[in-house]
């Protein structure tokens, strides 16, 4: 029989839409599961063609800390930074990212720069720069690991290349933002990302590991 | 009846992708460049479940009435959102059945999402004529003839 809508059914439906999520979220595995509240500061801005070198703001209580001292050099990681480099790659502290061409992004793998993959967990499992380390920003651990990666006492003036699926993928450039935001202040963007490193037929590798 | 069955099978296949990959939802949120970084997250966990609900219900013919307003009001949003940033030239995934990005250019993106809004006319269509079919007027009306 037709009736009058009823206000309560449709407070009800939408009280039950957001109890079911909330309870779908808690039991969501880590890759699933996301932050109530999102952390996008570019998300009303309607992007240009090249949006690398925006630059994000970094909150003054998370200004600089005091730079820890530089882990030892190793495999895909930021350790001592040679002369040269450091010259061709300054760190930039006014801007989050810069953009790289895919010859510098070789050099800087030959130099055992620090390389993170900033698409998703499945994504990278599936193929990804051989030693670089993943971290998804549309994931709901991604800040937990920004923390663990400032924690580890980087050097945070030597240069880290953040990469997704090339295109107009902007999850390296998120990432920039996060790590920007803890002080990190040398992040350079590998636009062309993985598929253009791929198509170079350099080292890829597979699975949940670097 | 039968439109009432097809719109609610249409929310559930829309539904479905959004909440087995939360996480892409909101991707695609984002990507429309409409809402406050804030929102972004909260919305992609709890309109995959109206969406659910809503179909579901239409499906079954329960709260006929509720269920079709509530996805007209979707459809309406939805139509705001693509017809906003089609008439700003930002051309996006609709994200409305797939929450993967189809790696398109973006004028086959643009070209799409004029498709993706007669589609959503088409279906606001349908619920309204749910709405019709539940008003009390039209329901009285009848009775009288």
């Amino acid at each position: 029989m037709a009736r009058a809508t009823n206000a309560g059914r449709v407070a009800v439906l939408l009280l039950a839409a957001a109890a079911a999520a909330a309870v779908s979220n808690l039991a969501a595995s880590t890759s699933r599961k996301l932050a109530w509240v999102g952390n996008y500061p570019r998300a009303q801005q309607v992007e240009p063609e090249t949006p690398a070198v925006a630059a994000a703001t970094r909150p003054a209580s998370a200004a600089p800390p005091a730079a820890p001292a530089p882990a030892a050099p190793s495999a895909g990681t930021v350790g001592v930074v040679d002369p040269e480099l450091a010259q061709a790659f300054p760190p930039h502290p006014d801007k989050a990212a810069v953009e790289i061409a895919p010859a510098d992004v070789e050099r800087l793998y030959r130099k055992q720069m620090l390389f993170l993959d900033a698409r998703r967990t499945s994504v990278y499992a599936d193929g990804h720069i051989a030693g670089a380390r993943n971290f998804p920003v549309w994931e709901s651990d991604i800040d937990d690991r920004v923390k663990k990666l400032f924690e580890e006492g980087l050097d945070q003036r030597a240069p880290v290349v953040a990469y997704c699926s090339g295109g107009n993928c902007e999850d390296s450039h998120m990432l920039a933002d996060k790590l920007y935001q803890v002080g990190f202040d040398n992040v350079l963007i590998y636009k062309d990302g993985f598929p253009d490193w791929q198509k170079r037929g350099l080292p890829v590798a597979k699975g949940a590991n670097p | 009846m039968r439109v009432q069955i097809a719109l609610g099978a249409v929310f559930v296949a829309s539904a479905i992708p959004k909440l087995v990959d939360p996480p892409a939802f909101a991707h695609m949120i984002y990507n429309y460049r409409l809402l406050p970084g804030t929102l972004v997250n909260a919305l992609a966990l709890v309109m995959p479940w109206i969406e659910l609900l809503v179909g579901v219900l239409l499906v079954l013919g329960a709260w006929r009435r509720e269920a079709a307003l509530v996805a007209a009001l979707l459809l309406v949003v939805f139509l705001g959102a693509i017809g906003w940033n089609l008439l700003r030239g930002h051309a996006i995934d609709c994200g409305c059945f797939d929450v993967r990005s189809a790696g398109k250019t973006p004028e086959q993106l643009l070209a799409d999402m004029k498709w993706v809004m007669l589609r959503d006319v088409g279906l606001l269509l349908l619920a309204g004529q749910v709405l019709l079919a539940t008003s009390p007027r039209f329901s009285a009306r009848r009775m009288r003839v």
